[in-house]
């Protein structure tokens, strides 16, 4: 999946953050989304399935049971976060496409926080895990924006590097220094202690009270950047670094803080991997998951609470596409396929809709030359 | 011998939507002279040859070569055919091409499929021995000085045998060694190949130093064709600037008041690292208003952006109000009491993609009117208030505060910068070409506002490239040529001929002068 959504990636990297969402972005969205389940529906059909039964399929299995409603909201969890985290770092006029190490870094910290404070209270745990999964998330995040900002330096090239680095580094260290004793876990780490890990909220699903941590996190990031004065700096910064610094804000510092604010966020997404779901570090903890929400946040232009609803949306996809495969026996990378046409649809809709509008436009300058014409 | 015309203009007019850019010009250009053709910013010197070249059409008259008049169709290409070439001030070269390449670009010799590099190389050595302009046909052109780039430019322009070369600006981006080079050049191909060179300038040094005869362009108009020999820099100067009469009813007599900034031998490098400004010193007093006269591009943008901290300096000091603020940031220095109009609205004055109340509001966001919670929230709707009130104040004219800044109009852009700047109430005002593409209406109202500030008592430092702005709201006049002051005089003292003579460097060897004659009496 990594590949082919880095080639996405180089196509979305051309629409601005500023840009807002506003009416005939959502249609165009809308129109994207129809004719990206149009040409899934019409594979559909090639392979000799009804679409109708797929897609039903596909929406009964994200959101049919409690259980599934709970997996899907768990999925949209980390797609929002990780999404957010792009967006606040994009705000500012940095890209951040070294989430996916972060988020590693933190899960790792917190792991083995988690692990290793033993005789204190849970919620004791909890709050150090968390800690210290923002500051590892964080500094591993400041690294390449530190580059960027004082020497120029492409954070996105850093980023995407550092992402090795990270997931090379916790790899090692689940398998040799902080491998578990436990028999049966191939890639993991000790486990954390029992009392602190999260709550399931929904039996049987992977929805945990992480998502309450998760939503306070979202909550806390959709208000610095669209309500806050910080965050009305962090958009002149974006959209005009000359103009920012010719305004007195420090446009360098404010670039830095937003990328280990995201790197933050991601080390967070991590901690609540661990806490919530696995219970210790694995190297399978997270399957691109900062890729995805980096897709999510690039195409509702890193609007804060456009992402969390097309997080949802694309949480439904995910988790559907799994029971779809199972009740109606179609391949779930149709599902893929449906996602890449929605990305390649908003990557070309400016491109698109300029076309449109000139063609109308001289077929309109045409109508009147002849009505003119037919009037001499 | 007598001299043949190779290009004429029978009253030309060339009129833009609003403008005239040239109006009923008549002139004639011999074979085998430098022609300058000198005038202030917008006087229609680049528009007249660009008509000539084919860039343009021509709205009324007509133009000749070598007797042959011009079609309608007229274009670079047919130019080129008929004997004319331009090399413009910004190059059109391919930096990662050879300079062969360059050279030949679109005229390749071809060898079946390729194409013959050696006879390429040929062909650009050829060429190069022919008019004494040396260069390696192998050096990528990228990596050239820009000197020898503009040699490629000239030796591009000369491939398809042109009898007039017209050089736009050809020493504004030049060190005095390679303009040196650059008129030996041009005093080669008039004497050895007997060709035409149209040289258009506004630096009269070199007026002087290459050219034959010269006309002086203002306001659309050819004011006056003379032979160099028989003028002066001064002369020229003054036909340039013209004579008009402005009335000044804006100004208050009041006693100065201390002073407020002080620019100690500042030197500093422009975006090429080039020195940009050499030992600029000055001062303003509260209540003043300084104008720095010069043609553009002799270091006012730098001059503006190192006083703001937006520069790094490489000598001397900035002292405000006694504080050395040279290693400041421009947040640092802004809240020190300095507002700054900045020369180019779109990349520093303005955020275009944000609104105009968001535009306004930088600056005061962390203000506790604005905002609570050291930042955490924005105060919108007073944001809003502010902004309609500030929009009221300075009449501003758009639909809503929430309009992106870009769909305003110069004047109205402008317009908002200006209500910001002043809304912080700085004792020290640095002011960058305030009027420019700003409309009349527009223009009066914002001289009017700095004489208000002037008035109630700001250090002015008010840089333009508007002569009669200059004139108009300046206590006193400093001349800035490459870098350098030139000459600082009372606005009542001077006149407009005499300022126009020293910012065309009219006054660089006098002040060489007296600073000989300085040492040598401390000598």
């Amino acid at each position: 999946m990594g590949n082919s959504f880095f080639q996405s990636i180089r196509a979305l990297f051309r629409l601005k953050p500023a840009q807002k969402l506003n009416r005939d972005y959502l249609i165009s969205l809308l129109c994207a989304v129809l004719l990206a389940f149009l040409v899934g529906a019409g594979i559909m059909l090639l392979c000799g399935f009804d679409p109708i039964q797929c897609y039903g399929a596909l929406f009964e299995g994200a959101l049919g049971k409690p259980r599934a409603i709970g997996n899907t909201l768990a999925k949209a969890m980390t797609l929002a976060l990780c999404g957010l985290a792009m967006s606040v770092a994009a705000k500012a006029g940095i890209f951040n496409v070294g989430g996916e190490g972060q988020l590693f870094m933190g899960a790792l910290a917190a792991a083995v926080v988690g692990a290793q404070v033993k005789g204190a209270p849970a919620w004791v745990v909890v709050i150090l895990a968390l800690l210290a999964s923002l500051l590892a998330g964080g500094l591993y995040a400041w690294v390449p924006g530190a580059m960027k900002v004082y020497w120029k330096v492409d954070e996105v090239i850093t980023t995407i590097m550092l992402n090795s680095v990270a997931t090379f580094f916790c790899s090692y260290m689940a398998n040799g220094p902080l491998k578990t004793t436990e028999k049966g876990i191939a890639s993991g780490t000790a486990s954390i202690m029992k009392e602190a890990g999260f709550a399931k909220l929904i039996p049987l699903s992977n929805l945990t009270t992480a998502i309450l941590f998760a939503a306070a996190a979202a909550l806390f990031t959709w208000y610095l950047m669209t309500r806050s004065s910080v965050g009305f700096e962090m958009k002149l910064t974006g959209d005009n670094d000359r103009f920012a610094a010719y305004g007195g804000i420090s446009a360098k510092k404010l670039m830095l803080w937003s990328m280990v604010l995201s790197g933050a966020i991601c080390g967070l997404t991590g901690m609540l991997e661990v806490f919530g779901l696995h219970k210790r570090f694995m190297t399978t903890l997270s399957n691109e998951f900062y890729f995805d929400g980096m897709l999510v946040a690039m195409i509702m232009r890193y609007q804060p609470f456009g992402v969390i609803l097309m997080s949802l949306f694309f949480a439904v996809l995910n988790i559907g596409s799994r029971s779809m495969e199972l009740s109606a026996g179609i391949s779930s990378e149709v599902i893929l396929i449906v996602q890449s046409i929605i990305i390649f649809f908003m990557a070309a809709e400016g491109g698109i809709r300029t076309a449109l509008q000139n063609r109308s436009a001289i077929r309109k300058a045409r109508r009147e030359a002849k009505a003119k014409e037919a009037g001499v | 011998m007598e001299k043949k015309e190779i290009v004429r203009f029978s009253h030309v007019t060339k009129r833009y939507p609003g403008t005239l850019a040239n109006d009923d010009v008549s002139l004639s250009v011999q074979r085998g002279e430098v022609f300058a053709l000198v005038g202030e910013n917008g006087a229609g010197k680049s528009t007249l040859m660009n008509l000539l070249y084919g860039m343009q059409p021509v709205t009324m008259g007509e133009i000749f070569i070598d007797g042959e008049k011009i079609g309608p169709q007229h274009c670079p290409e047919k130019a080129m055919e008929m004997g004319v070439s331009m090399v413009h001030q910004h190059f059109k070269l391919v930096p990662s091409f050879t300079v062969a390449q360059n050279i030949l670009l679109g005229h390749e010799p071809k060898k079946k499929l390729s194409y013959d590099f050696q006879a390429v190389r040929d062909a650009v050595r050829k060429l190069s021995e022919t008019y004494g302009l040396y260069v390696n046909p192998d050096d990528v052109t990228g990596e050239l000085s820009v000197g020898l780039q503009q040699r490629v430019e000239i030796l591009k322009a000369l491939r398809t045998g042109a009898k007039v070369l017209i050089l736009d600006e050809p020493t504004a981006v030049l060190t005095p060694q390679e303009t040196d080079d650059l008129f030996r050049v041009i005093r080669r191909i008039v004497e050895e190949q007997g060709m035409t060179v149209i040289l258009i300038t506004h630096r009269l040094p070199e007026v002087m130093q290459v050219s034959d005869r010269v006309g002086v362009m203002k306001r659309g108009r050819l004011v006056k064709v003379m032979e160099t020999a028989q003028t002066s820099e001064r002369e020229i100067a003054s036909l340039m600037v013209g004579r008009d009469v402005i009335f000044d009813e804006l100004r208050q007599q009041h006693e100065l008041g201390e002073e407020k900034l002080r620019v100690e031998e500042l030197c500093a490098l422009n975006d090429r690292m080039l020195p940009a400004l050499r030992q600029v010193s000055l001062s303003v007093h509260a209540g003043e208003i300084v104008g720095v006269c010069g043609v553009e591009g002799n270091g006012q943008t730098e001059l503006a952006e190192c006083i703001m901290g937006m520069r790094p300096q490489t000598g001397g000091r900035v002292l405000l109000c006694g504080e050395d603020v040279s290693r400041k940031t421009p947040g640092e220095i802004r809240s020190r009491g300095v507002s700054f109009i900045p020369e180019d609205r779109m990349t520093t004055g303005v955020d275009g993609k944000a609104s105009v109340a968001e535009n306004l509001l930088v600056g005061k966001q962390h203000r506790p009117e604005f905002s609570l919670l050291g930042g955490l929230h924005l105060r919108r709707h007073r944001v809003k208030q502010y902004a309609a009130e500030q929009a009221e104040k300075f009449d501003i004219r758009m639909a809503s505060v929430d309009d992106p800044v870009s769909s305003l109009s110069g004047g109205n852009m402008q317009k908002v910068v200006i209500a910001r700047e002043f809304s912080f109430d700085s004792p020290v005002l640095v002011i960058s070409q305030p009027t420019r593409g700003v409309d009349i209406g527009a223009i009066e109202f914002i001289h009017e506002r700095i004489m208000q500030k002037r008035n109630e008592g700001c250090a002015i430092l008010l840089i333009s490239a508007d002569l009669d702005e200059l004139f108009r709201l300046s206590d006193r006049l400093v001349t800035l040529y490459e870098g350098q002051i030139t000459g600082s005089f009372q606005t009542e003292a001077i006149t407009r001929e005499e300022i126009g003579y020293y910012m065309t460097g009219g006054g660089k060897d006098e002040l060489a002068e007296n600073a000989a004659k300085e040492e040598m009496r401390h000598g």
